[in-house]
């Protein structure tokens, strides 16, 4: 357990990102005083400063890396942490920024702002490409759970652990009907849990914004799918969506050639 | 025992006046939030009640709960949660159900008496319900099935249920209520005991075919999403751990809940190893639980039956016919 | 329908115990001494509970029913939390559960006593017992292997037994600058060029899976019999009554049926 004079130094950050992530913390309403009673909190967009020079014990890092800004700052984060956290699915499998490296150049370029081109400077990669990453929350945005648990047992002495079962296990404890068995693509059975199947607690299917299940029966999923009728260029797609970074490269969902955005 | 009828028109008046004992539960089938499949809900009235399919998710999880804590802990010590539980009665139970909660009566209520499953299961009415005819893939007349509800329907013709009472209570309660149940001397034999068409696993023995090639053939397409384990009414594996309160983290509890021996979590140990790696491993561990383990060590087959774990499967992966090819 | 009413208690509620003894034997691993005084066998092991971190299986090493012995490797949540408890401090324990080696049923025999690494904590209750009981076993000879000899366990009461047993250590590894002066290379390499014949003998081995692969193999070169080999299994484990299917092996339950097994018991399906 740590020592009583000592709270562990944190600090929230992001890089290329909507911010949705450092919701999840300020998400656990309930619990915000307990938790940031157990911490120094040290920065925090829009909260806390982001004092530059502090040493941090852990740092929660969301968004994508997708400009030299980004590299830059991750690299400097990751010199000042001792326990570097991907918090999200954008740092930890890249998330709908990624998907970028699946289309054309063509097609996205005219889509984007005018005036800010630094985003064209790197393809976007989930941030354990360029340091390494000692813990990963991820999703879409993470589970406030999983956030305010993982704190909890930082702070207990315990090693947190990533959930290593399929969304399908959380998704049958609560009870809902399967939407494999409805027709629709869900990817919950490739997916990692962890978000208590919180789209399918609300009848909609899962789009794997957790990243892949280490134990995925990619071959057996893909088949499944393509038996019930669904064209494998959407289900590429929607495979690819958020988690097409940490999809293993050998993977073929579809026969046709590239597919152009 | 004496048998009755009941007619269906009195089912409501039967669960009204169950009411005013029990939460009263029956198979209630919902297209808005359950996707059109059969679920266990309290009722108040008989109209929502649907006999003709059978439940999506078992009965286990009103007794062995999905989640548990077995007690909670403080700097003060240890405390067992009390539990205030209503009765329940459970109106529309088919019979491989009723051999599943047979087993799980005697894991948590003989073999190691469970204060939080006893708390929720002791005072429970079960009334059974006689299902004709099998669905594509029950094969619960290949297991000898074994349990017995406090009352039993059966359908008859006439728009009418007869009524077999196995139990002193529900003789009692049956007999307070002689407006609708009436005395007969209809009995129902042993061919009309048997579900027609459920007789599809040809070999019940496996105790040979552990080695056998077959085991691989089908299981490629397993997805290891452990939908049989969580549809099973019989598996009763758990899961324990901590969780602190965030108020205060030297307070927090102990809590149980369920496991799926198809996941690789069930048996990693420290060290990342995996006793049952191969999504083969952990196939037939379930099914060498569900029909040979479970009998070896308590007489009956864990398996009821029911079929779900084929039903439920996303990809449909029907052990009997694995079996019945070995 | 309705039962009598009666108070069953939780089988999953621990008891209360305080450390008396604190011992560190290697970088990564201790022994504590608690009071909890229950008469069990040697072999048989104990849940240890820390509230918030959780609950593992931990072998007793002691042989006592006035106290307990720990003997702890850091290996997970629960045993690195206990490394930081000292003298004086509670914990939770309950049980002990499973079977142990079934010394009654062997006295008269001589004993063979394998261990390697952490394996020979549970072994170390054997010793005990036999200490307590001497006149019920002949001969005893102990192969204990460690990696280093930074990780040799219980040195003080291996010079002990060095009295009464034929007692060999060997170590896998030896840092330069290390005085060790015994045999260096696996505990199975030192049973393997030691002539020993199957009479009236019974052999207890407990280590890492491998290395248990391996003592078999040698011992079945020097017909053994599967009867006169006793093993003791690791599975994860959460509720030690028998329930929670972790630990199954082909249908036993390590909790219930082991952690001690004959090796006849267990040589068709250790993988399972």
């Amino acid at each position: 357990m740590a020592k009583k004079d000592k709270k562990p130094v944190v600090g929230f950050y992001g890089l290329t990102g909507c911010a949705g992530c450092l919701l999840s913390f300020i998400f656990n309403e309930n619990e915000i005083v307990s938790l940031l009673g157990m911490v120094d909190l040290a920065a925090f967009p829009f909260i806390k400063g982001k004092q530059g020079d502090k040493e941090f014990d852990i740092i929660f890092l969301e968004g994508v890396v997708c400009s030299n800004d980004d590299l830059d700052m991750l690299k400097k984060l990751r010199a000042k942490t001792k326990i570097l956290v991907s918090l999200g699915a954008c740092a930890s499998t890249g998330c709908i920024p990624a998907y970028r490296n699946f289309i054309d150049e063509a097609k996205y370029l005219p889509l984007m702002y005018e005036k800010v081109h630094r985003i064209k400077d790197k393809d976007p990669k989930p941030i354990d490409a360029y340091v390494h990453v000692d813990f990963t929350i991820p999703g879409c945005p993470p589970n406030r759970e999983e956030v305010k648990s993982f704190i909890k047992q930082l702070i207990l002495g315990k090693t947190p652990r990533l959930y290593n079962d399929p969304v399908c296990v959380e998704c049958k404890l609560n009870g809902n009907h399967c939407l494999l068995d409805e027709g629709k693509i869900c990817l919950g059975p490739i997916t990692r849990g962890g978000c208590d199947s919180v789209c399918t607690n609300g009848r909609f299917e899962c789009w794997g914004c957790r990243g892949p299940c280490p134990d995925a029966n990619y071959e057996a999923f893909i088949a499944l799918i393509k038996d019930k009728g669904h064209n494998s260029r959407t289900l590429k797609e929607r495979m690819q969506s958020f988690a097409g970074l940490k999809l293993p490269d050998e993977l073929q969902i579809e026969d046709a050639p590239d597919y152009v955005g | 025992m004496t048998n009755f009828t009941l007619s269906k028109v009195d089912l409501n008046a039967f669960i009204k006046s169950l009411s005013k004992n029990f939460d009263v539960y029956a198979p209630v089938k919902d297209h808005v939030v359950d996707g059109g499949s059969v679920r266990f809900k309290v009722v108040s009235d008989a109209k929502v009640i649907c006999l003709s399919e059978n439940a999506y998710y078992p009965l286990k999880e009103l007794f062995f709960r999905k989640k548990e804590v077995l007690f909670k802990y403080s700097e003060k010590g240890l405390e067992v949660p009390v539990k205030k539980v209503k009765s329940k009665a459970i109106l529309g139970i088919r019979r491989c159900d009723l051999h599943s909660l047979a087993n799980q009566d005697r894991i948590y209520m003989r073999e190691v008496p469970d204060p939080y499953y006893i708390a929720e299961r002791e005072k429970t009415l079960l009334i059974g319900y006689h299902c004709k005819k099998a669905e594509e893939y029950c094969f619960c007349g290949s297991i000898d099935l074994q349990g017995n509800a406090d009352i039993m329907l059966y359908e008859l013709p006439g728009n009418k249920f007869l009524v077999e009472v196995h139990s002193d209570n529900a003789l009692r309660l049956v007999e307070s209520l002689k407006k609708i149940f009436k005395k007969t001397d209809i009995v129902i034999d042993a061919e009309s005991r048997k579900i027609e068409g459920s007789n599809r696993l040809q070999k019940k023995d496996v105790h040979s075919f552990y080695d056998n090639p077959g085991w691989q053939e089908g299981i490629d397409k397993c997805l290891s999403c452990a939908a049989c384990n969580f549809h099973c009414p019989s598996c009763y594996c758990f899961n324990i751990h901590d969780e602190a309160n965030v108020h205060n983290m030297k307070e927090g509890e102990r809590i149980r809940t369920w496991a799926g021996c198809q996941l690789k979590s069930f048996t990693r140990v420290a060290g990342e190893h995996i006793f049952r790696d191969t999504r083969k491993d952990r196939f037939r561990h379930r099914i060498y639980h569900q029909l040979q383990y479970f009998k070896e060590r308590y007489g009956t087959t864990l398996c009821s039956g029911c079929g779900r774990c084929i039903r439920f499967c996303p990809t449909k992966i029907d052990f009997i016919d694995i079996l019945n090819r070995m | 329908m309705a039962k009598k009413k009666t108070t069953i208690e939780s089988k999953f509620l621990p008891k209360k115990v305080t450390i008396l003894s604190y011992q560190r034997e290697s970088a990564d691993s201790f022994t504590i001494k608690v009071d909890f005084a229950v008469k069990h066998e040697p072999g048989q092991f104990v849940q240890v509970t820390l509230p918030g971190i959780g609950e593992a299986p931990i072998s007793i090493c002691s042989y006592s029913d006035k106290f307990m012995e720990l003997n702890i490797r850091e290996v997970g949540d629960l045993t690195k939390n206990l490394a930081k408890l000292k003298v004086g401090d509670k914990l939770f324990i309950r049980g002990p559960y499973g079977k142990g080696y079934p010394m009654k049923d062997l006295k008269g025999n001589n004993v063979i006593i394998i261990g390697g690494g952490c394996g020979v904590a549970p072994l170390r209750g054997i010793i005990d017992y036999i200490e307590q009981n001497r006149a019920d076993y002949g001969d005893v000879k102990l192969f204990l292997g460690f990696r280093t000899p930074g990780d040799i366990l219980f040195q003080e009461k291996i010079k002990g037994w060095g009295k009464n047993f034929d007692v060999r250590i060997s170590v896998d590894k030896l840092p330069a600058d290390s005085c060790f002066a015994g045999p260096v290379g696996f505990v199975t390499n030192m049973v393997k060029n030691e002539q020993i014949d199957n009479k009236n003998k019974v052999v207890f081995v407990c280590g890492p899976p491998i290395m248990m692969d391996v003592v078999i193999k040698i011992l079945k070169e020097k017909w053994f019999n599967d009867d006169q080999i006793f093993i003791s299994a690791e599975r994860l484990m959460h509720c030690a009554l028998g329930l929670c299917g972790h630990c199954m092996i082909h249908g036993k339950y390590t909790c219930l049926d082991g952690p001690v097994f004959r090796w006849d018991e267990l040589k068709e399906c250790k993988n399972d």
